[in-house]
């Protein structure tokens, strides 16, 4: 009788909750396996926020390690995602802060992979408009912005996040969103 | 709709059309269904919200897939700083020697035994008690998922044994008991363990 080869569960397929699961046990491939599930959404986001590929890498290796050390703290690791984008999230705000205004944020650099997938997001007009329109906004009325519409966060986690009140956040959304429609106006 | 600004000109503004797009209910709801300025304020709003998402992916697709150096990087960086968890006294000959194991090596040791049983796979697994004071005792739990088709009785006295031998070996632990759940039970045919799946 031949030895059949045993049914292995690939890390990589298996579900957010038992990874969490293994990881807050202090399994590091499980952990490692979130990361890379979720490593280009946090990074693509993180640039996005701060405007810098180096300061993403940093946000995205702080958001791993206070993730690694507070795994514990998550009842729920099917939420595990908006969990790690709201860590995310902070991060990059806090990075920010940091440097005050020392880098010019009107620009967005490009990630240093050649040509590639860039062409996609400048082929179509539209969004290339969005991204024009999202530099004109002020600094916090923009943050405000890419955490709710592109990290998903809460009125409340916003608030947290940017140390102001729901109030204020609302109010700047509010803003963003009457200049945002206003010029996608004259896109049409 | 009014030219100068993207309010609709009937009265409702655009952060009232916002939050009955989040929410999806409104007292004006029959209002903004009829009303022509509110419908166009609705589709610019989505609009707006679909080129967020289409962004939002493209910044996601931008910054690489997770094999690349930048996230290895981070992972090789991290750790370093992982932890290990606590540490487990070990006895010696001399009493100025202090001898430790850690308990991250201990549970992957626990791991890779359990991996290691037909059609187990473990999840959670902790060590219950004072682990950092000779002698105390210490109780093993373990979650596994099992692969369907394998009988859990032998899968889960194998597990017990061979972890209870290896704790002997490995450390100078007062194990007094081993619990082990199984927590699901995982659909996978393919290749099929011979004789242990009705084909």
């Amino acid at each position: 009788m031949t030895v059949p080869d045993r049914p292995r569960l690939n890390l990589d397929d298996a579900a957010d909750s038992f990874l969490v699961e293994r990881a807050s046990d202090g399994d590091v491939s499980s952990f490692e396996s979130l990361a890379r599930r979720y490593g280009p959404l946090m990074r693509g986001y993180a640039r996005r926020l701060t405007g810098s590929t180096a300061d993403a890498d940093d946000a995205v290796q702080e958001t791993l390690l206070q993730a690694w050390n507070q795994l514990g703290k998550l009842q729920d690791g099917s939420a595990v995602k908006p969990w790690l984008m709201r860590i995310c999230g902070r991060k990059s705000i806090d990075l920010i802060r940091k440097r005050k205004n020392t880098v010019n944020l009107d620009d967005v650099e490009p990630f240093d992979h050649g040509p590639g997938p860039e062409r996609a997001v400048e082929q179509d007009t539209q969004m290339r408009s969005l991204v024009e329109a999202l530099k004109r906004l002020p600094l916090e009325q923009r943050q405000c912005w890419v955490l709710k519409e592109m990290g998903g966060q809460s009125y409340e986690d916003i608030a947290k996040t940017m140390d102001t009140t729901t109030d204020s956040v609302r109010g700047r959304l509010s803003r963003a969103r009457t200049t945002l429609m206003k010029e996608m106006e004259d896109w049409r | 709709m009014n030219n100068e600004l993207p309010d609709p000109g009937c009265g409702h503004s655009l952060d009232e059309l916002e939050e009955y797009l989040r929410t999806g209910q409104s007292a004006a709801e029959q209002h903004y269904l009829r009303c022509p300025e509110c419908q166009a304020g609705l589709a610019g709003l989505r609009s707006l919200q679909r080129l967020s998402g289409q962004l939002a992916a493209a910044d996601t697709e931008q910054a690489g897939s997770a094999d690349e150096p930048w996230l290895q990087s981070i992972l090789g960086n991290l750790r370093l700083e992982m932890r290990s968890g606590r540490s487990i006294p070990l006895s010696s000959e001399y009493p100025e020697d202090a001898f430790f194991e850690t308990e991250g090596s201990l549970l992957a040791l626990i791991r890779r035994i359990g991996d290691d049983v037909d059609g187990a796979t473990i999840g959670k697994c902790r060590l219950h008690g004072d682990i950092t004071t000779p002698g105390a005792d210490v109780m093993i739990e373990v979650n596994v998922t099992a692969f369907f088709g394998y009988p859990l009785p032998a899968m889960i006295e194998s597990l017990r044994s061979r972890i209870a031998a290896m704790i002997s070996t490995h450390s100078e632990l007062n194990l007094t008991s081993i619990d082990v759940t199984v927590t699901d039970v995982h659909e996978h045919f393919s290749p099929a363990p011979k004789g242990a799946v009705n084909e």
